[in-house]
């Protein structure tokens, strides 16, 4: 952080940490956050500042003849109006393909790309500008159908060398298998938001070294550094960047918005400029996540054994690459779900068409097959005859087990017991007794039904999802970790890069200093680049590498003190250990005060921590000795109540098992996993970005529908922990399975409710009161 | 946005005069609907008149037995008025199934009755749109049109009216009082919004510098037992799928009187007329219910995204019904 920080960019965490690790103590934010006095990216301020804008263009496809900036940059209280020939480096950038320009040169490839650029002293005549820039475009007809970018070779390229972003087959045995017992089924997927609520926002400020400090809400800040600089034509050492509140990401935040496009126009301005995003802008200025097309086969034996899996899956990638490489292998080597299967095949296209990009969302590219394959897998029961939950646990994949890729799990897959455990937890009652609440009948309080073609369903979901970064990725992250006396008590000062998102991270870093370094005050400091990449807060993984990176260096402390005791004392340093800021040996007792043994001295130790290395997969056969470094598993039981004669669902109940490996936070993972089975109930029922010739129609929060609390139920929640023998404490990553799991728990309970096939997700009313084809 | 200026005013002459004379003028009232627009750039005026301080919040017993609810009630104190609640609970249900807690308490009677379609061909300035700008042409036809019009629509516009509170009033033929530059006048509110026919700008008869001052409820006793049911996609902050108000009048066994509105199917308020006419005198049996919504949706005409409104329709309406002819035989 610089030393003319704006505004509302330092957060005031408190530093007192009431528990170690598997405790669950306050979260250093959470008051901040409940009072409403937690800065946002949004709040940022600088006294004379200017604001900035985005012109985006109004077409899904078209050619850009001209740009005439000439009538805007005219505009009294305009700075600057800056095109793709302002870009100061290279007008190109992206996650795993540099496929993106910062802004646009002679075509637009979707609806609200970015065109050209405003600073004015109000956010209002910076919009006024933009409307008097005047661009001619060209309107092209839309690929807006990915299966036809697959195969069309017709088509225009929307990009050089086609519009395939990655084709990955994946080949495990006889991949000609035949079964006694086939059922297939074809199965699409919506195209979901984070719904995030704190909007893209961010402050840049120019800098005298001709660099510039920006202060925004990003998952991933040294991401979002290589990506700027190389934008800026700037050194990396010259774009500093600092964490400011994050109001949500869920993947959103992976990809650049207003990072390079802020930046540029204080560079050009010489003056803070803030630039905030509005909520349809907002819709327009991040990735979803990539609707799906996909095609299933399943075969077994008349006794339930999977004999093989074959599919087709299409991911909609959008007009640019952003994550669509990754959903493509999590899509594939996770594509038959959590079952031990020894025949399978599986190809997997990711597609640029012309509709709104497509990248990270919790659960990436995992959430879309497991819709499929756990309708398959009911489908499968039903064709046999047996127990939806019987036929699952028979196939469960186990410790020692192989996946389609060939990779032998040496760690714990207690699949079949989280199924075993969710369907004994409680069920609810039934309506039949007494005269419902109306509240807990579908449409609520909206007084359509009084139980009257109320059917009830019960469904069940289990997921697999990779942990962290795969496929030969270097996936680590660093901390700093400085320990000082003030105010005679020892304090932790722990520094990382890695993004509070709302997850906690923040509090589990504070238990395991407190826990490692046996001190009761640990201060989170601001995260920026001046420490080293973390890496993003994505892939349920921030708890996996940063935790066992604030091990690490709190090790490293922990040594340096000990030596320091162990020479001073005559002890013999194995002998040592902190607890309660003291120095204690196990032959004779307390022998020394932190404050003693520290006096005036600061000690600090920066580590990475490296998880095992993994393996890219052969571009044929898909396979890997080691593609993922970890799984999770979950496993969810929805019970619905279903009005038949309006089509409304009420989610009556949403129970789950899963593995954390070791719950660091037992609260936290709670909260997890119930903010995972919301975002997964939504996905089931009502959340759709509806896009229309590559457009979105539902731009903004009253269109956009997300579960309230009054669409989500009660839950059952069991928690249990199988330590992942590689990971540090054994953690297994949490934040993704339950929102992957529970949505096709829902859909099963709606068809069990009413015998329709619900190919479509989310369910809707006209899937359920009638057919409507779609 | 465009520029505007802004009166605040106190005398509802005074208000009607400054909008009159300003073709660019609009009233502005709890601003949850207009405001929006201001920043969609789908409404672009140049005064905006505040009519929320006139003195026009009264709900008030007329002497024939009607209620009188002033323009500028606020949703949420109509929907909680002890009044409203006894002798036409469709209205107090209607209001508060509409947006949330917080949009209640600024929107206003009169304000809602002119709330504009969610289209979002309408809402989007990037694609032609008849009602934004007769001539341009219709996007919502052969476009996303799950929310859009299934009855009544015209080549020029297939959109919705998005109130909730406009369909209770239609279903109890409530009176619109207005003054305008030409005086005062009445307007039963099954007259006071249109069809699109080839005028979809056109969303009322009003006129430029129309003013609603109140809106009258008659004395209708059958709607003490009256219904609002709305079928929306999640249980709060939705608009409607499709929403039935309903008023039965039964007895023994049959059906003397029905009062039914449909909300979510038309460019207005649906008034049932066929169905009523099909219930009088007929026995109050699910039958009957489910043939009088069946005539009453007979002419419907889907588009691409919206078939599915037909049985909702039909099956919303018959459970109203068969809900209201319930309570009546107990």
């Amino acid at each position: 952080m610089s030393d003319h920080a704006p505004a509302r960019s330092p957060q005031d965490l408190d530093d007192s940490i009431a528990g170690g690790i598997g405790e669950s103590p306050t979260r250093p934010d959470g008051a901040l956050k409940v009072r409403g006095e937690y800065a946002y990216a949004s709040d940022l301020w600088a006294e004379d500042m200017l604001w900035g804008a985005t012109l985006r263009s109004p077409h899904p496809y078209a050619r850009i003849r001209s740009i005439d900036i000439g009538p805007a940059l005219a505009t009294p209280g305009v700075y600057a109006v800056l095109t793709h020939s302002d870009v100061p480096g290279e007008n190109l950038y992206g996650l795993k393909i540099v496929d993106q320009p910062v802004l646009a040169v002679d075509v637009v490839r979707y609806r609200g790309e970015a065109v050209a650029l405003v600073a004015a002293d109000h956010p209002e005549t910076a919009r006024r500008a933009m409307e008097r820039i005047e661009v001619d475009y060209e309107v092209l007809e839309p690929i807006t159908d990915p299966e036809l970018a697959a195969h069309d070779t017709t088509l225009p390229e929307l990009h050089p060398g086609g519009n395939v972003v990655r084709h990955q087959p994946i080949v495990k045995g006889d991949p000609e298998a035949s079964a006694d017992v086939v059922v297939s089924g074809l199965y699409t997927l919506g195209m979901q938001d984070q719904a995030f609520l704190g909007p893209e926002a961010g402050l840049a400020v120019p800098a005298p070294d001709g660099g510039v400090d920006l202060y925004l809400a990003t998952q991933d800040l040294h991401s979002d550094r290589k990506q700027t600089a190389q934008a800026l034509g700037l050194p990396p050492e010259k774009v500093r960047m600092t964490m400011s509140g994050v109001g949500g990401a869920f993947g959103g935040r992976e990809d650049l918005s207003i990072q390079v496009h802020c930046s540029m126009l204080a560079l050009h301005t010489g003056k803070p400029v803030k630039m905030v995003y509005d909520r349809e802008e907002s819709f327009h200025g991040h990735v979803h996540r990539h609707p799906a097309k996909m095609y299933y086969e399943h075969g077994a034996t008349r006794d339930g054994d999977l004999v093989y899996v074959r599919a087709t899956l299409y991911f909609d990638g959008g007009a640019y690459a952003s994550k669509t490489p990754v959903v493509v292998g999590n899509g594939t080597t996770l594509g038959i779900g959590p079952y031990a299967v020894p025949n399978v095949r599986i190809e997997g296209w990711g597609l640029y068409t012309n509709n709104p990009p497509c990248g990270a969302m919790r659960g990436l590219g995992a959430v879309q097959p497991a819709l499929a394959y756990e309708a398959q897998m009911d489908k499968l029961a039903d064709a046999l005859g047996m127990d939806p939950v019987e036929v699952r646990i028979r196939n469960a994949l186990s410790q020692g087990g192989t996946t389609p890729t060939g990779q032998v799990l040496d760690y714990p897959a207690p699949v079949a017991e989280l199924l075993d455990r969710v369907r004994r937890l409680p069920l609810p009652a039934e309506h039949d007794s007494a005269p419902a609440d109306i509240r807990d009948l579908p449409g609520g309080a909206s007084n359509t039904t009084h139980g009257e073609g109320v059917v009830r369903g019960i469904g069940y979901g289990v997921c697999i999802k990779n942990i962290c970064y795969a496929e030969g990725a270097d996936d680590y992250s660093t901390a700093r970790v400085r320990l000082q006396i003030i105010g005679g008590e020892p304090l932790a000062v722990v520094h990382t890069a890695a993004a509070e998102v709302g997850q906690g991270l923040v509090t589990v870093q504070q238990q395991i200093a407190r826990t490692e370094l046996g001190v009761e005050r640990v201060n989170i400091h601001p995260n920026d680049t001046d420490v080293g990449p973390a890496g993003s807060s994505s892939a349920s993984r921030q708890t996996y590498v940063t935790g066992g990176a604030v091990r690490n260096a709190c090790e490293a402390v922990r040594d340096v003190l000990l030596q320091r005791v162990a020479a001073r004392s005559g002890e013999s340093i194995g002998d040592l250990s902190l607890s309660g800021g003291k120095v204690v040996s196990s032959a004779t007792g307390v022998l020394a005060d932190l404050a003693d043994v520290i006096g005036d001295d600061v000690i600090e130790e920066t580590r990475e921590y490296h998880h095992r290395e993994t393996y890219p997969l052969d571009e044929e056969l898909g396979t890997s000795e080691r593609a993922q470094v970890q799984h999770a598993f979950s496993a969810h039981r929805a019970v619905v109540d279903v009005d038949t004669e309006l089509g409304l669902v009420k989610v009556v109940q949403l129970d789950c098992s899963q593995d954390v490996g070791k719950a660091m936070n037992p609260e936290a993972v709670i909260g997890q996993i119930q903010g995972g089975s919301a975002q997964g109930l939504g996905l089931a029922v009502m959340e759709e970005i509806r896009v229309d010739g590559g457009t979105i129609r539902n731009a903004s929060f009253t269109d956009y529908l997300i579960p309230t609390i009054l669409d989500m139920p009660p839950m059952n929640i069991d928690v249990i922990e199988r330590a992942d023998p590689n990971s540090p404490y054994g953690v297994r990553g949490v934040g993704e399975p339950p929102t992957i799991s529970s949505t096709p728990a829902v859909v099963a309970a709606i068809r069990a409710a009413t015998g329709k096939a619900l190919t479509h997700t989310p369910v809707a009313p006209e899937h359920i009161i009638a057919d409507i084809p779609r | 946005m465009i520029p505007f200026d802004y009166q605040r005013a106190d005398r509802a002459d005074g208000a009607v005069a400054a909008v009159g004379v300003r073709p660019a003028a609009a009233f502005l009232g709890g601003g949850t609907n207009l405001v929006d627009h201001l920043k969609l750039g789908v409404a672009e005026p140049e005064l905006l008149v505040d009519v929320t301080r006139l003195p026009f919040d009264g709900i008030d017993t007329l002497p024939d037995g009607g209620v009188r609810v002033g323009a500028t009630v606020r949703n949420s104190d109509l929907a909680a008025e002890a009044i409203v609640r006894q002798r036409y609970p469709v209205l107090s249900q209607a209001l508060l199934s509409g947006a949330s807690g917080q949009l209640r308490n600024l929107a206003t009677t009169g304000g809602n009755l002119l709330q504009r379609t969610r289209c979002p061909y309408f809402q989007d300035v990037t694609t032609p749109c008849n009602k934004r700008e007769p001539g341009q042409g219709c996007s919502a036809r052969g476009g996303y049109t799950r929310y859009h019009a299934i009855l009544g629509a015209s080549e020029h516009c297939v959109a919705t009216h998005p109130s909730d509170m406009a369909v209770a009033l239609t279903a109890l033929d409530a009176t619109v009082h207005v003054t305008g530059p030409n005086g005062q006048r009445d307007i039963p509110v099954t007259e006071l919004h249109r069809l699109p026919g080839d005028e979809p700008h056109r969303d009322t008869v009003l006129e430029h510098g129309d003013l609603i001052t109140a809106v009258d409820l008659p004395e209708l006793p059958m709607a003490a037992r009256s219904r609002y049911r709305k079928v929306r996609d999640r249980a709060s902050y939705a608009f409607a799928l499709v929403s039935v108000a309903a008023a039965l009048d039964v007895e023994d066994g049959t059906v003397r009187e029905a009062r039914i509105a449909l909300g979510g199917v038309a460019h207005k308020p649906w008034r049932a007329n066929t169905a009523e006419q099909a219930l009088r005198g007929a026995p109050a049996t699910e039958q009957s219910f489910r043939e009088a919504a069946e005539a009453e949706l007979a002419e419907a005409q889907p588009v691409r995204d919206n078939a599915f409104k037909v049985p909702m329709a039909r099956n919303t309406l018959v459970a109203t019904l068969r809900d209201l002819a319930g309570e009546e035989a107990r």
